[in-house]
């Protein structure tokens, strides 16, 4: 094994002298779970991260790839890591091709740059319209079309957040109620596997039985079976009406009732969001209404045509009412995006009053989401915990934040048993529980990535033949993979 | 192992009214809706997720070629027994084993036929909604292993975006779950990873998949063309305009013609193509949007748009379409369905392409096809038993599909490659595609005995 010093050199010849991070001080901010990498990388294009990752396969150093870094917060501490591959630098939008409703783009696009190219007019766009923060130069363009198209995913942190970490993370939100998955708009991918080759799968038809759905097992990978370089999503043409409901409830099973009967309509909302008082309270808009003291918050994204969203809106209303609601208000026009942008932050906000904050994400059968509710209510409350809560209802998944202070030592521990044991109501119910954020120390005392299927045998399979020697993101996986 | 111990020993796991081994019986599991051909050596039909465990068991010790079949309605040899070994024909695993409307998910047996699911779920208001034209007879196992696609896939995606969860047996007996009820687990997506693997990397025995809500309102309209272009035009325009309808499904002439032979449903003869286009979901907005999609066919010369105006008339409409794969069999003894798929914008131009082959290499050609997402079915039609036509028509079929990889597209929308297109994986794929895929496929099956040599080329071999 050659001398870290010339490992350096040969990774400069790659990617070029400003393009590598050594420093310590320079450094710092890359640590992952405080592990601090020898280097940090900035390829500017799949060929460079070949070239990087053969490198490191050869000389057996741990990589660990890295976006925008809002989800580095994700998995086990890696058992080991050299080299931080960032791939901010592959920004491009290779082929925006709005009349096939499909694009493709670079690894290290923002997800909020994609959704502002696809916009067409200033006033219609999925998220807040802004300046795009890359200039892009795209190979293959073709004309948008009329009415603007959109990439129909929710992630959280949307402002920030880079495509390829959405996609390793599989990172979704409120509005995967009407929109699904990640694993739904993947078309393609184009990916470094870890002893360096490029390989590619899938590609622009939103139907492809050609070789094995790679693009799927991308999906979530969390950079453990390469490095995600390039990939292709469905687009959809944007709703020609958006808008939100809020709707406070005094009780939860006031709540819980509406939610229920709204289920049992043909209406189709795009989102239907529960949170306590604490939740909305936390969200960082100006001009929603403040609901006062207590109970429960629904938030109900409506896209679609407008006469449609008109009658989902009034139904909607009707039954709020009906079910005890104590006030229905709207959000419109251009305030209706920054709302859900506000709640894709909530996470990232709280991380940043509360250091030390814990943050849940729990699954179940759709079925069982009042039941998983009020067990985490009773958990959290029980342990004198401050704590957020917030459920897609519909979609099976309810997230929460956990307040606690970095030295109040107690709390913590009170937290780690509380999420223990929940986690075990969780798999009674057929879901589970995922630690996405927690202080390094206190991850060691928590399950970060909930329990392990029967399916655990055959992942084991694919990561030992897919990276044999172990050099992406060691450990940081589900069972240590 | 000797046969006969092997049959013996398969009897003794599913009974002996479960086994087949006479060359008659053998004889018909000896092909699929493909041109391929193959002889197993012996057929078992396994009643439980136990029993296969078993089978599986069996083989892994004995080293023995196996693989799943569904109906055999595949269209590229994928349940043809390449190497022998072992048919497991799960006809008697065709249990509807839950729908559960509160989770939105139906559990099935792979046996159950699609469309008797489909019945089954609708009677409660709900739909599963991929529609392959073969759901009469194709099964969840083989709609799971080819991905299979329908004319709802436009709006609704393929079969893979409706599975939520299996349940499968490995390639050394292990029974492993994989998703299920809840829309995420931590981990692989193993699911994801098996649905669209043609048979190649375990056997399926249960599948959790999604439920809808049957949609309020349905719209179903025929648009008649002088030109396949026009046709095809149209299909972008509706796009572009916004609108994303349940189907937009087109047909040409010449399979108008074959489907008025057989089934009669009034296509008119002196058109070019019809356009079927199917707009659903809540009826409020429908209106406005079928007045648009008319104005769209106007701007691109359609000649009449007719407008089912009950279940009857839409029923009809959709009759013609179903039938179009088997009333083009009666105009010739065999067909070769290239499963090409485009982006939707180069449909002209690669319609225009597969015209001129068949010109060129003296076939019929009739195109019955998924517009709306670009999935062609050119059908070359022939007689099997002229080998300088069958020669032919295997070229055409080529240079149907390296057009449709050149223009950005693929070589299989929804039939997956099989035996038939292992050669033309080389116009999509490069060396460390295939390498990668084969390493997935040794994580599954290192012994090589799941349904072998299907799907992946063998490596060349570089001197
Ligand atoms: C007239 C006609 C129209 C068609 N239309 C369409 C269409 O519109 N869209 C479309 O996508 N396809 C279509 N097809 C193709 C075919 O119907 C589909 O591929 C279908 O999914 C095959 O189902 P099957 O039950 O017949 O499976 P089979 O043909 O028996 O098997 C298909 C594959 O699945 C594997 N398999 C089956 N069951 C299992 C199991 N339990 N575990 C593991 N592997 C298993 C087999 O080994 C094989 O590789 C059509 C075919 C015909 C003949």
């Amino acid at each position: 094994m050659a001398g870290f010093k010339e490992i350096v050199e040969r990774l400069t010849d790659i990617v070029g002298r400003e393009f590598i991070k050594t420093r310590p001080e320079e450094i710092r901010g890359y640590a992952v779970d405080e592990m601090i990498p020898e280097a940090v990388i900035f390829p500017g294009n799949t060929k460079e991260v070949s070239g990087v990752v053969k490198l490191a396969s050869r000389e057996n150093l741990a990589i660990v790839p890295r976006g925008s870094g809002t989800k580095m917060c994700l998995g086990n501490p890696p058992k080991r890591l050299d080299l931080v591959v960032c791939v901010s630098r592959m920004n491009h939008m290779i082929d925006v091709d709005t009349s096939n409703l499909t694009i493709t783009v670079e690894a290290g696009v923002k997800f909020r740059d994609i959704q502002a190219r696809l916009a067409t007019q200033e006033d219609r766009c999925y998220l807040p319209l802004d300046d795009l923060t890359t200039v892009a130069d795209e190979v293959i363009c073709s004309d948008r079309s009329h009415s603007g198209c959109f990439l129909p995913m929710d992630p959280s942190h949307a402002n920030e957040a880079t495509i390829g970490g959405i996609i390793a993370a599989n990172s979704s939100g409120p509005r995967r109620l009407l929109y699904r998955l990640p694993r739904d708009s993947i078309l393609g991918v184009r990916m470094v596997a870890p002893t360096g080759e490029i390989l590619g799968s899938g590609g622009k038809t939103v139907k492809n039985v050609s070789g094995y759905d790679v693009s799927k097992l991308a999906v979530g990978s969390m950079g453990s079976l390469g490095i995600l370089c390039e990939m292709t999503f469905k687009l959809l043409p944007l709703p020609e009406k958006m808008e939100t409901l809020l709707i406070s409830f005094g009780s939860f099973s006031d709540t819980s009732d509406f939610v229920e009967g709204l289920f049992e309509t043909t209406l189709l909302p795009a989102s239907v969001d529960v949170m306590n008082r604490r939740a909305y309270s936390h969200l960082r808009m100006d001009g929603i209404p403040d609901f006062g003291q207590g109970g429960y918050v629904s938030a109900i994204a409506l896209e679609g045509f407008e006469p449609a969203v008109e009658r989902i809106r009034n139904e909607i209303s009707h039954m709020a009412k009906a079910n005890g609601a104590r006030s229905v208000a709207g959000i419109h026009e251009e305030k209706h995006p920054l709302f859900w942008l506000a709640i894709s932050d909530l996470e990232q906000d709280l991380a940043g009053k509360a250091p030390g904050h814990i943050r849940a994400r729990i699954n179940y059968p759709i079925s069982e989401w009042r039941g998983v509710i009020e067990s985490a209510e009773i958990a959290f409350s029980g342990a004198d915990l401050d704590y957020t809560i917030q459920t897609h209802a519909g979609s099976g998944i309810c997230l929460a934040n956990l307040l606690v202070d970095k030295e109040d030592s107690e709390g913590m521990d009170r937290a780690v048993i509380t999420l223990n044991s929940l986690l075990g109501h969780c798999l009674r119910v057929g879901g589970n529980l995922v630690v996405e954020r927690a202080p390094a120390g206190v991850k060691e005392r928590l399950k970060v990535w909930g329990e392990a299927g029967s399916d655990f045998v055959v992942m084991k399979r694919v990561k030992d033949q897919i990276d044999p020697a172990g050099v992406m993101s060691p450990g940081r996986f589900i069972g240590g993979l | 192992m000797k046969k006969q111990e092997l049959i013996d020993s398969l009897k003794e796991i599913v009974g002996k009214e479960n086994v087949l081994s006479s060359d008659m019986d053998l004889a018909l599991y000896s092909y699929d809706a493909s041109l391929a051909k193959g002889m197993p050596d012996v057929v078992v039909m396994p009643a439980s997720t136990g029993e296969v465990s078993k089978i599986m068991s069996l083989v892994h010790r004995e080293k023995i070629p196996i693989l799943g079949r569904g109906s055999g309605t595949n269209l590229t040899g994928g349940s043809i027994p390449a190497r022998g070994g072992i048919v497991v024909h799960f006809s008697r695993m065709n249990h509807i084993l839950e729908i559960d409307i509160p989770n939105r998910t139906v559990t099935v047996e792979p046996g159950v036929i699609t469309l008797d699911l489909q019945t089954e779920v609708l009677k409660k208001g709900f739909v599963y909604q991929p529609d392959p034209a073969s759901q009469k007879v194709s099964t969840i196992g083989g709609n799971v292993s080819e991905n299979s696609g329908g004319p709802h896939c436009l709006k609704y995606g393929v079969t893979s975006n409706h599975v939520q969860g299996l349940e499968l047996v490995l390639n050394d007996g292990t029974v492993i779950r994989t998703g299920g009820k809840s829309w995420d687990n931590p981990g692989y997506d193993i699911k994801g990873l098996f649905v669209g693997c043609e048979g190649t990397l375990g056997l399926v025995t249960k599948a959790v998949l999604k439920l809808e809500r049957a949609p309020e309102a349905v719209k179903t309209m025929l648009a008649i063309y002088e030109t396949i272009e026009d046709g095809a035009n149209t299909v972008s325009a509706i796009i572009a305009e916004g609108i994303v309808p349940a189907t937009l499904e087109m047909m040409d002439n010449r399979v108008m013609r074959a489907v008025e032979e057989t089934i009669k449903v009034g296509y008119p003869l002196d058109a070019a193509a019809v356009l079927i286009i199917e707009l659903d979901g809540m009826p409020e907005g429908m209106a406005e949007n079928a007045e648009k999609i008319m104005e769209i066919c106007k701007e691109n010369n359609v000649r009449e748009v007719r407008l089912a105006k009950d279940e009857a008339e839409r029923a009809i409409l959709w009759a013609g379409r179903k039938g179009a794969f088997g009333a083009v069999g009666q105009v010739r003894p065999s067909y070769l369905c290239c499963d090409g798929t485009v982006p939707r914008t180069k449909l002209p131009e690669v319609l225009a392409k597969v015209i001129e082959i068949g010109e060129r290499y003296d076939l019929p050609i009739g195109n019955v096809f998924h517009a709306g997402d670009g999935n062609l079915h050119p059908l070359i039609m022939f007689d099997e038993r002229d080998p300088d036509e069958k020669e032919r028509v295997l070229k055409a079929g080529t240079e149907i599909l390296k057009a449709c990889a050149d223009a950005g597209g693929t070589i299989s929308g929804e039939h997956g490659v099989g035996l038939e297109k292992l050669r033309e994986t080389s116009f999509v794929f490069c060396e460390n595609d295939l390498e990668f895929e084969r390493r997935i496929k040794k994580a599954f099956d290192p012994d090589d005995i799941i349904n072998p040599g299907k799907m992946i080329p063998e490596p060349v071999c570089v001197q």
